[in-house]
């Protein structure tokens, strides 16, 4: 591996013996005020798995949208197959040979897989019997098991995500991008995608695939380049021995110097440390939230969480393990008071808040980060300042007027709190990076008046290192001060690691407690199955 | 410093906007004379017909002004509204119902015998309440049973235009007594305590009271939507109406008052239109300027100054257009055809900034 002091001269040194399939030259964007990639070269070789690495906003989606024509670049050549490269768009990428599956997934729901796939590419009649076998051929070939005719709407994320891929396939590309696919995964799910990449490789298609989970490049990346700050700061052919190089180049700090349980997540050893930690910091007696029986039905009547039953004490934090779809996001939006219960209760500090508006669940001392962020957590039209005190402008209301002198200043010491890496309050909240994004959304509801219960559901999803390190970071904090935490999270080296207990969901019921231990792994995987002991 | 930067960045974006909306408007006025002029008409003729009904007289300016009036109150409400994503579009039907309560009051409710000013500001605030309960019966069907605004307000609208038609054609509601087979199907004359002062008191140049009261109220929807906690929240819950639920907003009352405050500017126009111009009620007593309207606020993109502008070109084309017909026998319809292009133009304009602006 090298650190590269100069980006052109770290590309000079990769030249591999063969011509490689795809090569960039000094590609360089900006958008508006932000340099988002800067003089990056990378080359890609035929059958190559090549992993791009970097915290949120370090320009690997930025460079793959150049590669797939979405963006055009500001400055740099790329050579595709030899010869001068240069999308007019996606349309165009596809045709020359490459394709590219998103973060966010372009599929009808209403229409069956044959009919989405058939959606970009049919004149005239439709060979839907044709393009289902084709999909069965795929289907066999690269271990992708999908339903031809099953409607989008059905299918999990996983599922949907095949049929992108296969959407991509059909095409036959010479080069696959896959810009961030495990993050929206479950566990097993990432498994077989990291097959269907190797598959995809070993038939010669050059793979690129962003990530920021050093598990997944231990497994299966050939190189790595790594992204900082819109540049390359290293680059590695051997990337399995290699890691912690790659972690430090990513965020220029040591991973022993790491949160113990960000590192647990990242696939990097955890240390029993903060178990002891634990046993001293809180416990200080008092319910911070206590559920009674609480019952969601849907409108066909099947129990979506059945006859919940917990109790979160201050300072403590209790994790929900489970697949997700059992339960946890009504859970999560019943106590936000999104949704109203079918039936049971629940009371914040002893104070009944069932069936009260999340206004009222706000003003009892409840903070929320949801699951999603963008649907529910934030307007990424507004500006970060209007983000940050959302549920509490009438704070900032002087003779009727809205006083944004005064809303920037607060927004500005909460995002030094916080940090919340922005040019300023005023930029738009879209504009941020995720792991930004989720600062501020935390920053906002730790800062709930009269803070009881921090009720943080997957708060780490899509993260990088350095972000869910901040987060997790201010969860104990907030637990500390006697906050009770409760912890939605399908990443069960999460749970481990920051909860105390754990609470395993199944078909929305509870299938058992657990001390969070290392040593209890086996028990909760086998219970998040619906294996009762 | 990148606070500057930004704000320099807006500005220009604005004045860009400004001038690619003076292009469109010339270039639709170029293709609306090439057509004057392949239907045989000397462009002189029409032009200066045009210029006379626009702008040829102290008379001429008032009236295109007055139909401003109504145009950008209409207008005013449709943004008022889109700023929480609701789309009114039942200018129409809130400008007829704030005639027919005009009307009422002036004639029937005793407005007319009470004391000072209040003649003529009672008939005004019960066509804006009647207004803003035709605007508020959308939002209440949206927020209870989530019927789509667009479709309540429309057809709530032709429901007002035939209760207009039904008051002026029974005695028993408002059409004036059958003295003779004559009679017209309209109401009476409104006394004139209750017809808004002209703001010159010259006959000539028929500006009334509507014009200042419409610009105080301009600025004050204005500044509500720029400078207020509560125009922040219109915005939240336009963009995001989940995300503004979960951070305390009630997105209910918001959508009912602020389609309540669109009708009731609406109703206000039909007020000025009533107490200010026609002084009776007639079956085609708005003939179109709630749809006009609609195009006015569509045309400013969300902005107050940006409505007052449309909102005088719409009046003076207006104007100008009728007189056209009159004076130069062109169809005042080409007038119709100018907005069209206009609206084109500048949607087009617009889809190609927002192009431009994300990168592609």
């Amino acid at each position: 591996m090298q650190l590269a002091e100069h980006p052109l001269e770290a590309g000079a040194a990769a030249v591999m013996e063969p011509p490689p399939l795809l090569s960039l030259r000094g590609m360089g964007k900006r958008f508006g005020s932000l340099q988002a990639l800067d003089g990056v070269s990378v080359e890609i070789a035929s059958g190559e798995i090549h992993c791009l690495l970097g915290e949120n906003g370090a320009g690997k989606s930025t460079l793959c949208n150049l590669v797939f024509g979405v963006y055009q670049p500001d400055a740099g050549v790329m050579q595709f197959g030899g010869r001068e490269y240069r999308p007019s768009g996606p349309a165009d990428a596809l045709t020359q040979g490459i394709a590219m599956v998103h973060q966010h997934f372009s599929l009808v729901p209403d229409l069956s897989v044959v009919d989405n796939l058939l959606l970009g590419q049919a004149r005239g009649i439709l060979k839907r019997g044709e393009c289902a076998q084709r999909v069965r051929t795929l289907s066999e070939n690269y271990g992708l098991a999908l339903d031809p005719f099953a409607r989008i709407r059905d299918l999990s994320v996983g599922e949907r995500q095949r049929v992108e891929i296969v959407k991509c396939l059909m095409r036959e590309p010479r080069l696959l991008v896959l810009d961030e696919p495990t993050a929206v995964l479950l566990p097993i799910e990432i498994e077989g995608l990291l097959q269907v990449c190797q598959r995809v490789a070993a038939q010669g298609c050059g793979v690129v695939l962003v990530t920021h989970k050093l598990a997944e490049i231990k497994k299966i990346a050939h190189r790595v380049t790594v992204l900082r700050g819109g540049r390359v700061v290293a680059t590695s052919n051997d990337p399995a021995n290699e890691i912690d190089l790659l972690v430090r180049a990513m965020i220029q700090r040591d991973l022993e110097g790491l949160d113990a349980s960000a590192s647990a997540m990242f696939g990097a050893p955890a240390t029993d440390a903060p178990e002891q930690d634990r046993e001293i910091g809180h416990r200080i007696e008092d319910e911070a939230l206590q559920v009674n029986g609480l019952t969601v039905r849907d409108a066909e009547g099947v129990a979506r969480l059945d006859n919940f039953t917990l109790i979160v004490n201050r300072g403590e934090i209790v994790g929900i393990a489970g697949v997700e779809g059992n339960g946890q996001s009504e859970l999560a939006a019943v106590l936000a008071g999104m949704l109203p219960a079918t039936d049971g209760r629940f009371f914040v500090a002893g104070k009944n808040m069932t069936g009260k508006s999340p206004q009222e669940v706000t003003a009892a001392g409840v903070g929320v980060v949801p699951e999603d962020r963008h649907a529910v957590a934030c307007i990424t039209g507004m500006s970060l300042a209007e983000n940050l005190f959302l549920n509490r402008l009438d704070r900032f209301k002087r003779w009727g007027l809205l006083d944004r002198k005064a809303l920037r200043e607060s927004a500005r010491a909460l995002m030094q709190e916080f940090d919340v890496r922005a040019a300023g309050p005023d930029l738009s909240f879209g504009s941020l990076s995720g792991g930004n994004q989720q600062k501020a959304v935390l920053g906002r509801e730790l800062t709930t008046e009269g803070l009881v219960l921090l009720l943080a559901a997957q708060p780490t999803r899509g993260l990088d290192v350095g972000a869910v390190e901040a987060v997790y970071g201010q969860i104990r904090k907030a637990c500390e001060r006697g906050v009770g935490v409760l912890l939605i999270s399908s990443e069960l080296d999460e749970l481990i690691s920051v909860a105390d207990r754990i609470v395993v969901l199944y078909r929305g019921r509870i299938m058992g407690h657990c001390v969070a231990h290392a040593s209890e792994r086996e028990r909760i995987g086998a219970m998040m199955a619906g294996h009762v002991e | 410093m990148t606070t500057m930067a930004l704000n320099l960045w807006q500005q220009m974006r604005m004045q860009t906007a400004i001038w690619i909306s003076l292009a469109a408007v010339l270039f639709a006025v170029l293709v609306g004379l090439a057509l004057v002029a392949s239907m045989g008409v000397p462009l002189s003729d029409a032009i200066v017909a045009f210029a006379d009904g626009a702008w040829g007289s102290p008379y001429a300016i008032a009236a295109s002004i007055n139909r401003a009036l109504a145009l950008g109150l209409v207008g005013i409400g449709f943004v008022l509204a889109n700023r929480a994503n609701l789309t009114n579009v039942g200018g129409e039907g809130q400008i007829a119902l704030g005639g027919i309560a005009a009307t009422a009051m002036s004639l029937y409710g005793g407005a007319s015998h009470l004391p000072g000013p209040l003649p003529f500001i009672v008939p005004m605030i019960a066509a804006a309440l009647a207004g803003g309960v035709w605007g508020g019966i959308a939002g209440v069907l949206k927020a209870k049973v989530g019927t789509n605004e667009v479709i309540s307000t429309l057809l709530m609208s032709f429901i007002a235009i035939w209760l207009v038609y039904w008051c002026v054609q029974s005695e028993v509601l408002l059409r004036q007594p059958m003295n003779n087979t004559a009679t017209l199907p309209e109401s009476l004359e409104i006394p004139d305590v209750t017809k808004l002062p002209l703001l010159t008191g010259d006959p000539g140049m028929p500006l009334h009271w509507g014009l200042p009261i419409a610009l105080v109220l301009a600025v004050i929807v204005a500044i509500v939507l720029d400078k207020t906690v509560f125009g922040l929240r219109l915005r939240a819950v336009g963009l995001n109406p989940t995300a503004a639920r979960r951070a305390g907003i009630a997105i209910v009352p918001s959508i009912l008052l602020v389609l309540f405050l669109a009708g009731a500017l609406g109703g206000l126009a039909g007020s000025f239109m009533l107490q200010g111009e026609q002084y009776s009620l007639k079956a085609r007593f708005s003939s179109g300027y709630g749809f006009d309207g609609l195009v006015v606020g569509l045309l400013a993109r969300g902005s107050v100054p940006g409505v007052i502008a449309s909102a005088l070109l719409f009046g003076f084309l207006r104007s100008g257009g009728i007189n056209m017909e009159l004076a130069a026998g062109v169809p005042s319809a080409i007038v119709m055809v100018i907005q069209g292009i206009i609206i084109l133009t500048l949607a087009g304009a617009a889809f190609w900034m927002e192009r431009k602006k994300s990168g592609k």
